[in-house]
């Protein structure tokens, strides 16, 4: 259910673990109140340090999404609000498919699409236009 | 477990001594009723000079059980291949890859190299010591097979002769073990020195009272003194040169 | 209360004779972590390792392990006792069985793990019996990891771990290493020179060149704040001088003005966009590209 994250990408592989964890959610592969894999078996199955594994879990924890039960584990939210995130991603996520199928049409590969994200993001940040 | 580890890489070379020595001494017994048959055809020697003195002595001597023994295994078979055997005890130890060991995986463990170094000092020497004493025994042991007998305090006091001076050969090939990292130069540096104390004293006979001299037990064969002075140096010489193997590899990089 | 720093050295010096190996390092390792060392061939690692673990003495500095001198006899071999080692070779003795090395080296570790050691000699699939003389490079590498694991101790130390092995025999060492962090309270030090497995496993990375620590940082923060901006002119791009902080390296090709920078990409941009360039790139940099810019020869 969870990925290997990619170690190379220019993205922490704990921020990786939390999108994926965030899309489970939403596409409804985990449901409120179940249960995510241990720290030290994610890790193992991932080979990734398990300090990693449990930084995403706290951020997760932080931004409401699991709770950490002391001594049982991860579990989901039961108010992840997977609804809200829903649909806000859901429209995102059809924006971006649209524009990255256009560039594919275009020719342009997938490190040049990222490149003009890339570029962009740090273009909006310039001029403020980001949006918190 | 170092002792073990010692002794893993040193049995062969223990063994396979233990065996000549045993049987070079076993021999020397059993062959004694050839040579007493071979005495009445040896004419008087008239080879003249140090050769011919040399000879006259060594048919001297053997007309006699205790001066058969002496002359053949104490002064010379047992000796010579004793003496090759510690310095092949004393090669080899923490620095050496040739006995497949590893320095690095035995410096990584929580022990100091001082006591590396003296555990495998210790098991050559208790090597030596056995490898000194076991075929001198034999001797006493065996020979009422051929109707002879010789005396234990003899055989014991020659062995220790041997293993106190001979040590000194032992530790020359340890100290310079320590310097050398590798298998032969060590070994064959150490032999030539036992190559050079023995022609030397070969040279200087009546003179010298060199390492050899003390080896073979001389002073006490002909004398029944025991060299204490010859044996407290040689043994004093053996403890300052693995003490100063021990200094040497305490200050070395890896 | 242990230290929150299980390795730490300052501005340690050694020299080999005529060589300068080490030249003023500086390294901070964190308890818990897993820590990355990469350099190039004979920039000063196995050194840095052999400093540490007592088997060579720096000839200036300081080092501590767990908060003792390694330069000290009884110190050192209290770190000893407290910390599990691979060597470049992955030397063992060559004429015992791996059951007997594994005896033997159980002896001198009060806190052996026993259960570790069933563990790992399972999964490993371990040759017991057989001379470690006839063993292939990956069964020696685990063998050597086996010991270093067992010992239950507080630091490992690993130079080159996934050297000479195959990527599958590779992936059970790293998963053998994740694993045992995720256990306990185990700081693992390691070099290497394979940048992906030390992009997937490692904390903190440290990278050395010519005896010097060039960068030492947590990889996350490489990730979020290393970016490389390519600047394209119409003709010959500018002599560079940038005032930003963060900028590591500039490099000046023709038309392209390309910069390295280490707090990422907006505090540089506005002095780029002033320069006038006709196109802005902004991309993310791989490990490797860190390494390879703080290696290269100086221009």
């Amino acid at each position: 259910m969870i990925f290997r994250p990619n170690p190379s990408l220019g993205v922490p592989i704990y921020l990786q673990l939390m999108e994926q964890v965030k899309h489970a959610i939403e596409t409804g592969a985990l449901r409120a109140g179940e249960q995510l894999p241990g720290i030290r078996p994610l890790a193992e199955e991932l080979v990734i340090n398990p300090n990693t594994v449990a930084k995403a879990y706290r951020e997760l924890e932080h931004e409401g999404v699991i709770e950490l039960r002391h001594g049982a584990g991860a579990f989901v939210s039961a108010n992840a609000g997977p609804k809200k995130l829903t649909d806000k991603l859901k429209a995102g996520q059809a924006i971006v498919a649209a524009a990255v199928e256009r560039l594919h049409a275009r020719g342009l590969s997938e490190e040049e699409i990222r490149r003009l994200f890339e570029a962009e993001l740090a273009g909006l940040t310039k001029t403020g236009g980001r949006s918190a | 477990m170092l002792w073990y580890k010692s002794w893993l890489e040193t049995r062969w070379r223990f063994l396979i001594g233990m065996a000549l020595l045993v049987c070079s001494a076993g021999g020397t017994v059993l062959t004694y009723p050839q040579v007493m048959k071979l005495m009445p055809l040896v004419p008087s020697v008239d080879v003249s000079g140090e050769l011919g003195r040399r000879i006259k002595e060594a048919i001297d001597l053997s007309r006699e059980y205790r001066g058969y023994i002496w002359q053949q295994c104490f002064r010379q078979n047992l000796v010579q291949m004793w003496t090759v055997f510690a310095v092949l005890l004393g090669t080899g130890g923490l620095l050496s890859r040739s006995s497949g060991g590893s320095p690095l995986y035995t410096l990584s463990l929580p022990v100091s190299r001082t006591r590396v170094l003296g555990i495998r000092a210790a098991t050559g020497l208790v090597e030596l010591f056995a490898l000194a004493l076991v075929p001198s025994l034999v001797i006493p042991l065996l020979s009422p097979a051929v109707s002879a007998s010789y005396s234990f305090a003899d055989a014991l006091v020659h062995a220790l002769c041997l293993f106190i001076a001979g040590t000194a050969f032992f530790s020359v090939a340890f100290v310079l073990s320590t310097f050398f990292h590798d298998l032969w130069r060590p070994l064959l540096l150490a032999l030539a020195v036992a190559a050079l104390f023995a022609l030397y004293e070969q040279v200087f006979h009546d003179t010298a009272q060199g390492l050899f001299t003390l080896m073979t037990g001389e002073k006490y064969f002909r004398t029944g003194n025991v060299p204490w002075a010859g044996l407290i140096i040689s043994a004093a010489a053996s403890t300052a040169m693995i003490y100063g193997a021990s200094l040497n590899i305490s200050h070395q990089d890896f | 209360m242990p230290d929150p720093l299980t390795i730490e050295t300052t501005d340690l010096r050694k020299q080999y004779g005529p060589v300068e190996a080490l030249r003023g390092l500086t390294l901070r390792v964190p308890r818990g972590s897993i820590f990355g060392f990469l350099g190039r061939n004979g920039s000063g690692k196995t050194t840095t390792i052999k400093i540490l673990l007592g088997m060579a003495r720096a000839t200036a500095g300081d080092a501590r392990v767990f908060g003792l001198p390694t330069d000290g006899d009884a110190s050192g071999v209290e770190i000893r006792r407290r910390t599990g080692f691979v060597s470049e070779d992955k030397d063992l003795y060559d004429y015992m069985t791996a059951a007997e090395i594994i005896r033997f080296t159980a002896a001198f570790y009060p806190r052996w793990r026993a259960d570790l050691e069933r563990r790992y000699a399972h999964t490993f699939e371990l040759p017991l019996d057989a001379r470690i003389k006839t063993l292939s490079r990956g069964m020696r590498t685990k063998l050597a990891l086996l010991l270093a694991l067992s010992r239950g101790a507080d630091l490992l130390v690993l130079d080159e771990p996934t050297s000479g092995l195959d990527p599958a025999a590779a992936e059970e060492v790293l998963q053998a290493l994740v694993t045992h962090v995720a256990e306990g309270d185990t700081t693992v030090f390691f070099s290497s020179h394979q940048i992906a497995e030390v992009e997937q496993i490692a904390d903190r990375v440290a990278i050395i060149d010519r005896g010097r620590t060039v960068v030492d940082a947590a990889l996350d923060d490489m990730r979020e704040h290393y970016r490389r901006i390519q600047l394209v002119f119409e003709r010959d791009a500018p002599e560079p001088s940038f005032r930003a902080p963060g900028v590591e390296r500039v490099r000046r090709a023709g038309r392209v003005l390309t910069i390295l920078s280490s707090a990422g990409a907006e505090p540089i941009l506005d002095e780029a966009r002033a320069l006038g360039p006709v196109s802005v790139d902004v991309v993310p940099v791989t490990l490797k590209d860190i390494f390879l810019a703080s290696v290269a020869m100086e221009d």
